[in-house]
């Protein structure tokens, strides 16, 4: 047996103004499941302890909660000490049962035309991964575009796409998506990386989804004029002054002797808008011994298309940027963009290793910077948090030179081609991260993705830096330190 | 006393699991349906937990006289082999109409529906959907029932039906918050599902407490071989909070190994010719007796092993099984999983007419919470075959019943708000009473049985009957009528295993010498209502 301290929310529409937490301490077994804390709470301290649950066995959606604000099932995550249990964010009934049928009432049915047969198997291997759905609702419960306009949300979306592939539906789910707010979503992955069926809602339904919007000529103009200019300039942004790749040597030697060679790869934003947060990224590498080859013939990836659902360009992309970084002996291609490097690692089968500026610069460790008197909060770009998996690496980086006040990881609205198809939604996405930002009482916002570092810019009215640019601002501290105090010596 | 909101229906079906849906659709078509649920219907009940399969005859090589062979067998021909007939014809319409609402069930290249061995079948019929079939089954039954014009009062507990005279005219309910509500109705099907709850190691989800056997019962219902419960061969048995949470058939189906902790191969001890396929009674006891005798594995169980399996072979098969041990720490592409026996189906049940009537006019009940069809001991796959094939005949024949002016007796309403208002100021947590009551069960009457173990355990029940259980708050009302539907069905099962005099099928009596096998067995069905209680001994062919 062991013991475990527990803080549970509480809350009774019949009486409490608002939720509380109330703190308890059980002991249960080894291996004992949140359900199983509850329970015991349940059933040998309050009785009045609302919860909801029914398989015990992770197959019937009753069960989500919030588990160290992660929504979770109860029956299968294990229960640690000093956590914190809540509802997921719902509307909630009492304690942890929230109101899911308002939602599931809303899904989508399929209309069959009444003839039984199965699809062939090839359809049915791949709308058998959306079909494992629960209906547990933690993917809604995450969903930020959901908060800010009529999108009727991941498991929704779930749903059309598996009817959109079942010969046996009669209705036209693709047209019925797009009024559902398709184009809302903006490919943060946040839906995906709770679900506890692991199913890859952005990907495997909402880009499909769009691609098939895409056949029936459904794509948003804006998104059409991108793939256009994409296809004419093998780029997504239009130029607007020198870019980085037109300035950029073909290789830059590192200052000390060569730890590393990556090849790197730009991507438009930091190629066509952010040219000098790239530099200062070579700065920084150039410091720290990484050697960096830049092949010039390099074109846009193709994530704006991807996550669009305008795929037929997609593989001359894919061919030219390979060739560009094989042709070169490349074994290590380094992107400082989130969305490229998602790109680069999910979407594409390379012959090299994709790696992240954070993974290169933490795996090979940096100079100590100087410490900046500043304080910083950091924000998570989706597609370096979920599309890559990068939490600690920039953590560690930005806390060798500012101290970090966190805030909680939500999108900003610059992905998914949100910013450009529907800019209110971005917009208000980005308001909503103003509000938290504020909230931390940094002065200064740090980001590692130039889609995220553009947007917010223009939602908060602290500076907004790339993680490479504060590093490369407490290299400067560093030797201004160093010069002076040899003026001084 | 406040008063009850009153519903009114032409039929009311009791239950959202795959026979209570099966049911509700099909009795939508006849007039207004209200389908009760204790849970959010669709989450609730063991269907969408069900995993390995539904058999149905669909090849030509395959034919109903050997799907009807075999579940006698299996059911040690303690099965009424009219609805055992009637089960294996309808079996393939019914997964037909599933198809034809939109399921999703794995396919041959040649796109017809794929179908696994399972234990104690001489043909591989057994439909599935990777290790995930009753929630495919219930996502389809759902998503067809949104369609219907059923009513579905979710998070509603039957508590009691209500008579007029001999007949069933309604049932009275609690909502979420406590409070009484009535349902009147022409016809009722009951559709509880199962209640292996009542024991302490159970595959069950949380509503498999018993519940319609025990409303069935004090509505003057009779049930048939209560004393039958299925011991599941392969439950989990860690994390101990979790144990005995199914590890499907499909695993040894798929080709998986039991060993016990000297890594022998056990079972050509106890049924060389099938190994580890034999029937779920025989793997049960073996296991249990390697267990017993001392040669189980640390945490109490034995292996069961598919490492020798192709990785890919786990994950597309029993992607559900992989994920739920890689959860608990062990990745069984790798490691051998540790099983060891638990509580997983009620055989017994009310007993009904092909028509799925029951002796009460005006109730009809289907699924799990019938008895007949799986006789002494079910085949894996028969049960969700059942919850169809029953349900749609359910919900048919109440959607037939006559309409009628009947109304609910004001007293009947006066007296179960009495039984509620006493748990108010009762004085033993629900929750005390149904843990003792699990242990009671599983050492007095789980896999081996014997008259004074039986008839302590009885004593323990009756024992626990007595206290008064006590509500905190009018939230807590259901869990004291669950816990007391939970002792009527522990007794219902215990009376019929004393009942039983022989070891047949799921039911191994220690203590009783037999002379005879099951096909030449003197006894037929126990029997238990309000009026009567016995064992037939029908002269059997
Ligand atoms: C883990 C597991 C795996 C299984 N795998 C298989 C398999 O592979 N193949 C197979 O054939 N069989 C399998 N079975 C057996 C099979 O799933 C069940 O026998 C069958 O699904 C029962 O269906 P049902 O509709 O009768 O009851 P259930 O599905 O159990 O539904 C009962 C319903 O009644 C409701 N209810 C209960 N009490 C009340 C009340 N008082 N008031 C209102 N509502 C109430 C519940 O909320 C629930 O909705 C499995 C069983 C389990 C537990
Ligand atoms: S990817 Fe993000 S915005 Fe899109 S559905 Fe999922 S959670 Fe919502
Ligand atoms: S998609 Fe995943 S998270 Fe969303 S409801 Fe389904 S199972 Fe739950
Ligand atoms: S209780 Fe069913 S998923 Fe947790």
């Amino acid at each position: 047996m062991k013991k475990i301290h527990v803080r549970v929310s509480r809350y009774d529409p019949e009486g409490d103004a608002r939720p509380h937490y109330q703190n308890y301490v059980v002991e249960v077994n080894e291996g004992a499941r949140v359900l199983h804390v509850l329970q015991a709470i349940h059933d040998e301290i309050d009785p009045t302890l609302s919860f909801r649950y029914c398989c015990g066995a992770g197959q019937c959606g009753s069960c989500a909660v919030r588990i160290n604000g992660v929504p979770g099932l109860a029956c299968m995550e294990e229960a640690r000490d000093d956590m914190t249990v809540e509802p997921l964010d719902l509307p909630v009934k009492k304690d942890l049962v929230v109101d899911l049928l308002p939602y599931l009432n809303t899904l989508p049915r399929i209309q069959p035309g009444g003839e039984a047969f199965v699809p062939d198997r090839e359809k049915v291997e791949l709308i058998k991964p959306l079909r494992s759905c629960i209906e547990c609702l933690c993917c809604v419960s995450v969903c930020p575009a959901m908060d800010v306009t009529r999108f009727d949300g991941p498991a929704a979306m779930r749903q059309e796409q598996r009817l959109a592939l079942d010969p046996r539906d009669r209705k036209d789910r693709v047209t019925e998506a797009v009024s559902r707010g398709l184009f809302a979503c903006t490919s943060c992955q946040a839906c995906w990386k709770v679900c506890p069926k692991d199913i890859e809602i952005p990907g495997k339904a909402i880009e499909k989804l769009r691609a098939l919007a895409n056949r029936k000529g459904l794509t948003l103009p804006r998104h059409q004029e991108v793939a256009r200019f994409i296809r004419e300039s093998g780029r997504s942004i239009v130029r607007t002054g020198p870019t980085f790749l037109e300035d950029a040597p073909e290789v830059i030697e590192p200052d000390g002797p060569v730890r590393a060679t990556v090849g790197f790869f730009v991507g438009c934003m930091y190629n066509g808008r952010l040219p000098a947060t790239a530099r200062d990224a070579m700065e920084v590498l150039k410091r720290n011994g990484i050697r960096v080859i830049i092949p010039r013939e390099q074109v846009c990836c193709g994530s704006p298309l991807i996550r669009t659902g305008q795929i037929d360009f997609i593989d001359t992309l894919k061919k030219r940027n390979i060739d560009a970084f094989v042709f070169r002996n490349i074994d290590t291609v380094l992107t400082m963009c989130a969305g490229c490097g998602s790109t680069l690692k999910n979407d594409y089968r390379t012959p090299f290793r994709v790696m992240d500026i954070n993974e290169v610069l933490t795996k090979f460790g940096i100079e100590a910077p100087a410490r900046l008197p500043i304080r910083v909060t950091y924000h998570d770009p989706c597609h370096l948090l979920r599309g890559q998996g990068i939490r600690d690496e920039p953590r560690e980086l930005i806390t060798q030179v500012a101290d970090l006040v966190e805030m909680p990881s939500v999108c900003c609205g610059s992905g998914g081609g949100v910013r450009s198809g529907m800019p209110d939604v971005a917009s208000a996405l980005g308001e909503n991260r103003r509000k938290e930002i504020e909230k931390t009482g940094a002065e200064i916002v740090v980001s590692s993705c130039p889609f995220c570092e553009f947007h917010l810019s223009e939602h908060t009215d602290r500076p907004v830096r790339n993680v490479t640019s504060l590093l490369l601002e407490g290299y400067r501290e560093k030797d201004r330190k160093k010069a002076e105090q040899q003026v001084q010596g | 006393m406040r008063s009850a909101e009153v519903l009114d229906c032409h039929v009311l079906v009791i239950g959202s699991g795959g026979a209570g849906v099966r049911a509700a659709i099909e009795a939508s078509g006849y007039g207004e349906t209200i389908l009760v649920s204790k849970t959010l219907a669709g989450k609730g009940g063991c269907t969408t937990m069900a995993e390995g399969g539904y058999n149905a005859v669909l090849r030509e090589e395959d034919s109903c006289g050997i799907h009807f062979e075999d579940t006698m067998k299996g059911g040690a021909y303690l099965n009424d082999p009219e609805l055992v007939s009637i089960l294996v014809a309808e079996a393939p319409q019914r997964i037909n109409d599933l198809l034809a609402w939109g399921a999703v069930f794995d396919v041959t290249d040649s796109c017809d529906v794929a179908q696994r061995p399972f234990g104690g079948q001489t043909f591989p019929r057994t439909c599935y959907a990777g290790d995930r079939t009753g929630h495919e089954m219930m996502m389809t039954l759902i998503e067809r029932l949104a369609s219907t014009n059923v009513e579905i009062e979710n998070e509603v507990t039957a508590l009691d039906l209500v008579r007029e005279g001999e007949r069933v005219v309604g049932a009275l309910c609690l909502d979420g918050k406590g409070e009484v509500m009535v349902i009147r109705a022409d016809a009722t099907v009951l559709a509880t599902g199962g209640g292996t709850q009542i024991y302490d190691i159970s595959t069950n989800s949380s509503s498999g407490t018993g519940d319609g056997f025990a409303i069935g019962y004090r509505a003057g219902a009779e049930l048939i071989d209560m004393e039958m419960v299925q011991f599941h061969p392969t439950g989990a048995v860690y994390p101990y909070d979790a144990r005995g949470r199914l590890i499907t058939e499909a695993v040894r189906g798929e080709g998986g190994i039991l060993r016990n902790a000297a890594g022998e191969r056990f079972m050509s001890r106890y049924d060389p010719e099938r190994m580890e396929l034999s029937t779920r009674d025989v793997v049960s006891r073996a296991i249990a007796t390697e267990i017993l005798e001392g040669r189980g594995t640390p945490h109490g169980g034995v292996f069961l092993d598919v490492t020798h399996l192709p990785r890919q072979q786990v994950e597309e098969k029993l992607p559900v099984m992989l994920e739920q041990f890689l959860k608990f720490g062990v990745d069984i592409r790798e490691e051998p999983m540790e099983v060891a026996p638990t509580a997983h189906h009620v055989m017994g049940g009310l007993r009904i007419t092909p028509d799925a009537g029951t002796t009460v006019p005006g109730l009809f009940a289907c699924g799990e919470v019938t008895g007949g069809v799986h006789g002494a001991n079910r085949l894996g796959g028969n049960a969700l075959a059942d919850t169809q094939v029953f349900g749609k005949r359910a919900g048919e024949s109440a959607g037939r019943s006559p309409r009628r002016d009947s109304c609910i007796d004001p007293k009947a309403i006066e007296a179960q708000e009495e039984r509620l208002a006493a748990f108010l100021d009762g004085q033993v947590p629900p929750s005390t009473v149904i843990r003792s009551l699990k242990t009671a069960m599983w050492e007095g009457a789980g896999i081996f049985r014997t008259e004074a173990g039986l008839n302590k355990t009885l004593g323990v029940i009756s024992h626990l009957s007595s206290l008064r259980l006590l509500a905190r708050t009018r939230e807590n009302l259901a869990e004291c009528c669950t816990a007391q539907n939970m002792l009527l069905s522990a007794s219902l099962v215990v009376r019929g295993a004393i009942l039983r005099k022989e070891s047949r099928g799921a039911h191994m009596r220690k203590d009783v010498v037999q002379t005879w096998d099951a096909r030449n067995s003197p006894y037929g069905h126990t029997y238990q209502s309000l009026d009567r209680s016995g064992i037939e001994t029908a002269v059997r062919s």
